[in-house]
Parts: structure tokens; sequence; C-alpha cells
């Protein structure tokens, strides 16, 4: 099996799952991962497709051009082998929600601070919401905690970003259990 | 006394309705003990109910008291008959992994208290109010008696669906 990875993002209307499925099925294309989402007026869509036979963009000739011609934007990137198996994450799961009034740099000072403590983050959302006059912006961003990294220690080195941007910021471990 | 094999989804029985037990007799009994071994003998599980050994009735048995979440909040080993929920309050989310669904776990949000209702190995009613983990365990464990698995209760695959820390 070959794997490939597709974007897909155009202007929100209803009917593109269902014309992007259709040619995939057609195609004998499994759909092994997907996230599809409305992100301002567009929706996008990334999928990890498996196929025992197409092997390169190429071989997919002309079967993304309907799309093309409905104004949506494809990108398909073939994966080495393996590149579709997600790596083990092991360690504490832990949410961190941002938010306070819009302002630059809020993604990057988290991601900075997560980045150098060797933090991967797993899951990452962002929203503007509030009135026009005032714009709250809102993070949510779910990690994985190293070993011997603890939910207090996140807390306290984010702490510097609450006073320089004056942004709420709360940290939350998720207890993993087997019932 | 057995350990019996935990069955899997798609095992059909995980989704079906337990029935009611009419009397706390020596089958039931039976069934109450090879739960308990059976959770003893996985050496990680802090609850297994009916359906997942394969008897569909309303039995399911836990115990939090020896896992680092539960052990300073519990009631010991509950073997519960006919249990019931008669109050919840709060909400609390953990991410809950299942026997029967190797491999995955997926946030849940449960009630943070609960009054379970139920009748015991010797055939007493009891009332008991839980909280913390025993109160999640206890209603994962319940959903397993009415063919629900935590798959019906997580909110998104994305952010909710992820492999399992550790076997």
């Amino acid at each position: 099996m070959n794997h490939f990875a597709l974007t897909i993002v155009g202007r929100d209307r209803a009917g593109i799952v269902s014309q992007v499925t259709k040619i995939l099925f057609d195609l004998g294309c499994n759909i092994a991962d997907s996230s599809c989402s409305i992100l301002g007026g567009q929706f996008a869509m990334i999928l990890i497709l498996g196929h025992p036979e197409l092997t390169d963009r190429d071989s997919f000739g002309e079967a993304f051009k309907p799309l093309e011609d409905s104004d949506l934007s494809v990108s398909l990137r073939v994966l080495k082998p393996g590149g579709e198996i997600r790596s083990n994450i092991f360690g504490d799961i832990c949410m961190i929600s941002v938010y306070g009034s819009d302002k630059p740099g809020i993604v990057y000072r988290v991601a900075q601070v997560l980045g150098e403590k060797n933090i991967n983050i797993t899951d990452l959302n962002t929203k503007l919401v509030g009135s026009d006059e005032r714009p709250v912006y809102v993070m949510v961003i779910e990690a994985v905690l190293p070993e011997n990294v603890e939910e207090e220690d996140v807390d306290g080195w984010l702490t510097p970003i609450r006073n320089d941007l004056q942004v709420d910021i709360t940290v939350r471990t998720i207890p993993t259990v087997e019932l | 006394m057995a350990v019996r094999p935990i069955l899997l989804y798609p095992d059909p029985i995980l989704k079906q309705v337990a029935i009611q037990v009419e009397a706390v007799d020596e089958p039931t009994v039976a069934v109450i003990q090879d739960l308990v071994d059976t959770m003893l003998d996985s050496g990680h599980s802090v609850g297994v109910a009916a359906p997942q050994i394969g008897d569909l009735i309303r039995v399911v048995v836990v115990d939090v008291s020896k896992s680092k979440l539960g052990k300073d909040n519990n009631h010991g080993l509950l073997e519960m008959v006919n249990p019931e929920i008669i109050e919840k309050s709060g909400s609390k989310m953990m991410r809950e992994g299942c026997m029967s669904i190797p491999d995955y776990t997926g946030n849940v949000t449960r009630a943070e208290h609960i009054v379970v209702e139920f009748t015991d190995r010797a055939g007493q009613l009891r009332v008991i109010e839980a909280s913390g983990f025993e109160s999640v365990a206890i209603q994962h464990e319940l959903d397993h008696l009415d063919g629900m698995l935590f798959l019906d209760r997580v909110s998104s695959l994305k952010t909710d669906l992820y492999r399992r820390k550790s076997k």
C-alpha cells in the first residue's frame, strides 16, 4: 500500500466532502486518517490516503481536475514508506487554554516555550471571538508532557507570557485511565 | 472461579442491553466471582462488567482502591447487581481506555459525584455515594450494561482518540 497526504481548501459550501470522497472512492483510495474543518470562510480537508497501485502524483491523472474546476485548491504529497504511521507518543496529556484581547505573538510565544521544553503539540486550535470592538483571541492546545515534566512546571514556564501579553492561561492534565 | 477472556469490539454482545437479575443466586454469584478474578488477573483493571465476559446480565465489579487516582477515595471492592444511578452532579473529564477496545483512549466527561443503588453479593440493597475516579469507573462499567462504549461518548476523534500510554 502506498500512502499520500491530500489537502483540499476552498470557499465553504455544502457538498465538498461528497464531491471529494466520490473521487477517492472511484479511484479505490482508502482514507486512513482525516481531519476536515471550517477555518474562516474556507473548508479545509487533510486526508492520509492509501492505495495499492497508485505510486506518484502522475498516476492520479486528471482525477482531481473537477475539484480544481470548482475552485478548490488541491495538493497531493507522496509519503515515504512508514510516513502514514503515527509514532507512539508517551506521556501525560495536557490541555492548555490561552485567551485574552487580541494581540500579535500569542501563538508564537506559547509555542516557543513548549518547543524549547520539548513538549509535543498534538492538537492546536485558535479562534477570534468576541465583538468587533473587543476581539478576544482563544487558543486551545493539546500537548504531551515528556517524562519528569508536570502540569505545574508548564504553568510556571508560561507565566512570563501571562504578564507580557496580558492573557489568561490555564494548564490541566487529563489523567489516562483503563477501565 | 475463573479468569474469563474479555470480549473485544466488534463482538455484538458489547452493544446489547443486559437483563435485570431476578435473584442473587448461585449462578449470579459465580459471575460475580469470575468478574473479580478477571479484573484481578488483568493487573491494572479497576472494573469489569458482565457483558465484557459474555454474560448479558446487569452485574459489574469495580475496585479503584489499588490505583493511584482512587486509593484515597473509594469503597474498596464493589460487587454490584442491578446497579442504578439515582443522583448525579458535577462533571469530570478523564481520558478513558477500555479492555474491550485495546490501544485507544478518548476524553469522556462524566458526573463527578453519583449516588448509586445496587444489590450486593449477599443480596443486600445498598446505596453509596461515590466521587472522583471511583464515580467515573462506576459510570463506565454501568454503560456496558446498556451496550454503551466510551466511543459513544467522545466528542471528536481528532482531539479525543489517542493511543494509550502503555499496555
